[in-house]
């Protein structure tokens, strides 16, 4: 070692050393091929998976859209009820972490009076595995890679150790935090290998689809923290346990805890500790609460009386025959207006319900960090809850705008003296040409990157902390002993 | 030395064993925390639906006063929304399943159908996405881990500590001494699965579930649990008994675990989803409201006539009136569900056909059929689901045999016929016992320990 010119650093022979290990330990070898060979495979299949699915559902808008331009001449009410579909479209990126995906319905009936949830998701479509994951790069990063990593790492100091060649290197004047520096980029070198193909899949996907670069970056970065992460506290607990089997036992319950148990524990405190009140429940509240409003439909109603004195008053006449608007359509805009206040009220209602839950499952971070890498993961993909729910609110908007669009061609377009009859009074459908079209603004990466920033700091908090624990773990290196 | 006392000596070994205990001891604490909050949250649907019952009630009378008295049967049915129910089955706190993400109460009216069915839930995805807490998950994803833990090291501790070759030697050492041995931990892991189950079962009955139907359950997910533990005992000696290290034998098991807890389930599921699409319920919710939507569009009697060639009970009654009449709106809402029947089918066989393969997984992949049996039992998967909706279909036939009368015939409708009309009747199923799941489980489990059985004979001092 001496005769090497001065210019290579210890560090660097030491990481030589134990990579030329790492590459004749065939089981490492294999174990890095596969785990590699999945990332890809697993990228592809996904992505080609997510691009038929897209497929599938921009046809399928472009067919309601089609269809409702096509409707023949109608009354304006039937139109709100035959109402409109919004479907969901997929992010590029839901190739790399298809998040909560699965579990949320894609397909939303948007009609007039009501408002229905999104259906169809795998969630209902499927058995029992689906509860066993998606094979994504994401799962295999999350799960799979930081077990690897404790096969590869873990013996890396402490069997130095057992075998005596610890105090060999030291006595040679090899520095500790040399030692500790050279075995860590080896690990990180096959943490590298299992994350190349998982930004080559990124990049795919940022590149392929529409999809935003700082937003595949920024997914690039997190699982580099993450792979870092795990390969620097690999490292620190086979440095700091005496016997390399003990330090691969500690990792694996580590590993058990916070990749397995604990994202379950969170999510089972939140489900327990914040439930939600179920649709049955909303429907029948907001019913009571319209109730105690008005009633369109009863000519005595209090406040339909009132609704009608101002809307005379507004216009100077005395009779509703008299109004120059279809006063039939002025109570389907104002009946429209109070229920979907109250959608509203409702839906904030619970959406703070599920924030709070998620709120909740967010300080289990503190144990396991992988909650706050999916929270990262999914917020960059456009497969969080917030994403979902942006959804669901523009597709809301987009209901309630075409809604009053029609109740206001019943008021403006039709005379009170014509609107008899729902079926046999009509208006010319070149009025509500292009009304439905729905498209969904994809969520702009600035507030993806935003909304991500807590978990982020989470994440690089862990990372500090097992940094920390590595530099203390070169400090004892000489004080365990086998 | 009679077996008593071998294994009273095993007993005093392994309270000495740090890890064993601390194992055993979080195994019991972890299943009676899913089991407790399995059965709490079971608790609370069952008094949220004894609220929801109440709201309906309150609601009907609502609907009562504002229709009923007013003797139109077709606008009170327009208006009543009756309430449908799924309570939890008596195993229902095993295995939580699809009463988290799908309704277990839907409210339905006399339109047409399936644009009602098919309505979801609030629940939280990112919730649902990890997944709950419960004994299925303890036992699928967990007790593989602990097993593997309490297994892995049965004869690699005693090489490295050097006592191999003496144990070997006694008489009632070696294979008797590793059966022993290995016996006592995966019993008392055993024990510390099937103690907090039946000590919530108890509680679950206390709380108002069923007891001969709980006990059942409860009976058959032992099994199930017992086969499964036997299969990872199995899998843990096949690898323990080989004359590798401690590390070794750990990192192997724990590559097996991934494989196939993981890895091959997920990868199942991927295949399942892409070679069998369930993308009909989407068709039909589409063509269902165009076609029922194009009734405003078409003659009316031309809408009766093709309502009475399938319905002919109803054709010799009165012609229609002019103007608006109900009888005409419901036929086409009735129309409208029967244009999608065939879609309605053949979603149905889709979905049934990914439960079928499912199954079958399952008799390869014990995880997944160990999965599959607990929900079936629970009556929490996607068949219970199903049941639910057919349920709900019957129902709503129900609901417009029920009607009809009053609106094809004219027949006078009052307060008394809305209280007579038919009501929601919650299916109390009893337990489904998934026998051919639990019979594969059965044999996949024996068939494992029988090969890590066999070679245990083979241990030799030496190591690989």
């Amino acid at each position: 070692m001496n005769r090497r010119p001065k210019t290579v650093h210890p560090a660097l022979l030491v990481a030589q050393h134990q990579w030329r290990i790492l590459l004749r330990t065939r089981v490492a070898v294999f174990g890095l091929a596969v785990l590699v060979l999945l990332v890809v495979a697993s990228g592809l299949s996904a992505w080609h998976h997510r691009n038929t699915v897209n497929a599938e559902r921009t046809l399928l808008q472009k067919a309601v859209d089609a269809q409702f331009n096509a409707q023949p001449d109608r009354h304006p009410h039937r139109m709100v009820h035959y109402g409109h579909f919004a479907m969901r479209p997929l992010g590029p990126l839901a190739a790399f972490d298809s998040g909560v995906e699965p579990f949320t319905g894609h397909t939303l009936y948007l009609e007039g009076h009501r408002q229905n949830s999104a259906n169809f998701g795998d969630v209902r479509q499927s058995s029992v595995l689906l509860g066993f994951g998606q094979l994504t790069p994401a799962l295999l990063l999350q799960t799979v890679a930081p077990l690897l990593l404790i096969f590869l790492g873990h013996a890396m100091v402490a069997r130095e150790r057992e075998a005596g060649t610890l105090r060999l290197l030291l006595s040679q004047g090899v520095k500790p935090q040399h030692i500790i520096l050279g075995k860590l980029l080896a690990l990180a070198g096959a943490a590298s290998v299992i994350l190349l193909p998982g930004w080559l899949v990124l990049a795919w996907a940022a590149l392929g689809g529409s999809g935003s670069a700082s937003l595949a970056g920024a997914m690039a970065a997190a699982y580099a923290v993450w792979l870092l992460l795990w390969a620097v506290g690999v490292l620190a607990l086979s440095a700091l346990v005496a016997r390399a089997r003990d330090a691969l036992a500690l990792l694996l319950v580590l590993w058990a805890i916070s990749v397995v148990l604990t994202p379950r524990l969170a999510s089972e405190v939140a489900a327990l500790s914040l439930p939600l009140p179920t649709r049955f429940e909303t429907d029948i509240r907001i019913q009571q609460d319209l109730a105690s409003i008005g009633d369109g439909h009863n000519p005595d109603d209090p406040y339909f009386s009132e609704f009608r004195k101002k809307t005379l008053a507004q216009h100077g006449v005395t009779r509703i025959e008299d109004l120059p608007l279809n006063y039939k359509g002025l109570i389907g805009l104002e009946g429209e207006r109070l229920t979907s206040q109250l959608f509203d009220k409702y839906t904030a209602l619970a959406f703070q319900q599920e924030r709070g839950q998620l709120r909740l499952v967010g300080f289990f971070a503190a144990v396991s960090p992988v909650i706050a890498l999916r929270r990262l993961s999914m917020a960059f993909a456009s497969t969080d809850l917030s994403s979902h729910r942006s959804f669901l609110n523009q597709a809301e908007q987009h209901r309630y705008k075409l809604v009053q669009s029609l109740n206001r061609l019943q008021a403006e377009k039709m005379t009170m003296a014509q609107d008899r009859s729902s079926r046999d009074n009509r208006i010319s459908h070149t009025h509500w040409h292009g009304l439905a079209q729905f498209q969904h603004l994809p969520e702009s990466s600035h507030s993806a990157l935003r909304r991500a920033a807590p978990a982020a700091a989470a994440l690089l908090a862990w990372l500090v902390a097992s940094i920390a624990l590595l530099g203390l773990a070169a400090r004892r290196i000489n004080k365990v002993t086998p | 030395m009679t077996a008593w006392t071998l294994l009273k000596h095993e007993w005093r070994l392994l309270i000495r064993s740090r890890l064993a205990l601390t194992a055993l001891g979080i195994l019991l604490a972890l299943t009676a925390w899913a089991v407790g909050s399995g059965v709490t949250e079971v608790h609370r649907q069952r008094q949220v639906l004894a609220q929801l019952e109440q709201l309906q009630r309150m609601d009907m009378a609502v609907q009562q006063g504002r229709h009923a008295d007013r003797g139109d049967a077709g606008s009170t049915a327009y208006y009543t929304f009756h309430g449908t129910s799924l309570p939890p089955s008596a195993a229902a706190f095993m295995a939580l399943g699809m009463r988290d993400t799908a309704p277990y109460a839907l409210r339905v009216r006399m339109l047409a159908l399936q644009a009602q069915l098919h309505e979801g839930e609030n629940f939280n995805p990112e919730l649902a996405l990890a997944g709950r807490f419960d004994f299925a998950f303890v036992l699928v994803f967990l007790v593989p881990l602990f097993l593997i833990a309490l297994l892995h090291d049965l004869v690699s501790e005693e090489r490295s500590s050097g006592r191999l070759s003496c144990l070997l030697a006694l008489p009632a050492g070696g294979p008797a001494l590793w059966l022993r041995r290995a016996s006592l931990r995966v019993g008392l892991a055993f024990a510390a699965l099937g103690i907090p189950l039946c000590v919530g079962a108890l509680v679950d009955i206390a709380l108002g579930s069923p007891m001969t139907a709980t006990g059942l359950a409860v009976a058959t997910a032992l099994v199930a649990t017992a086969a499964y533990v036997v299969f990872w005992t199995g899998m843990a000696l096949m690898v323990a008994i080989r004359g590798r290290h401690s590390a070794s034998n750990a990192m192997i098991l724990m590559g097996v675990w991934a494989v196939m807890t993981l890895l091959l389930p997920a990868l199942a599921n991927a295949v399942i989803t892409r070679v069998l699409p369930a993308h009909q319920g989407v068709e039909l919710m589409l063509t269902q409201r165009q076609n029922v939507h194009a009734a405003w569009d078409v003659s009316r009697e031309e809408t009766l006539e093709r309502f009475f060639e399938s319905h002919p009970q109803w054709k010799n009654t009165a012609a229609l009136p002019k103007g608006f009449h109900w009888k005409w709106y419901y036929a086409f809402q009735q129309l409208g569900d029967e244009s999608v029947q065939t879609l309605v089918d053949q979603y149905r066989q889709s979905l049934m056909a990914r439960q079928q393969w499912t199954e079958r997984l399952g008799w390869l992949l014990p995880g997944v059929g160990v999965s599959a049996a607990l929900h079936r039992l629970a009556g929490t998967d996607l068949l219970s689901q199903l049941a639910y909706q057919d349920a709900i279909a019957g129902f709503h036939r129900q609901l417009r045999h029920y009607y009809y009368p009053y609106l094809f015939e004219e027949k006078k409708f009052s307060a008394s016929e809305f209280a007579a009309q038919p009501a929601f009747k919650a299916l109390m199923n009893p337990p489904q016992v998934p026998s051919t799941s639990l019979l594969a489980l059965v044999c996949i489990g024996l068939l494992t320990l029988w090969r890590g059985g066999c070679g245990i004979q083979g241990v030799r001092v030496q190591e690989k």
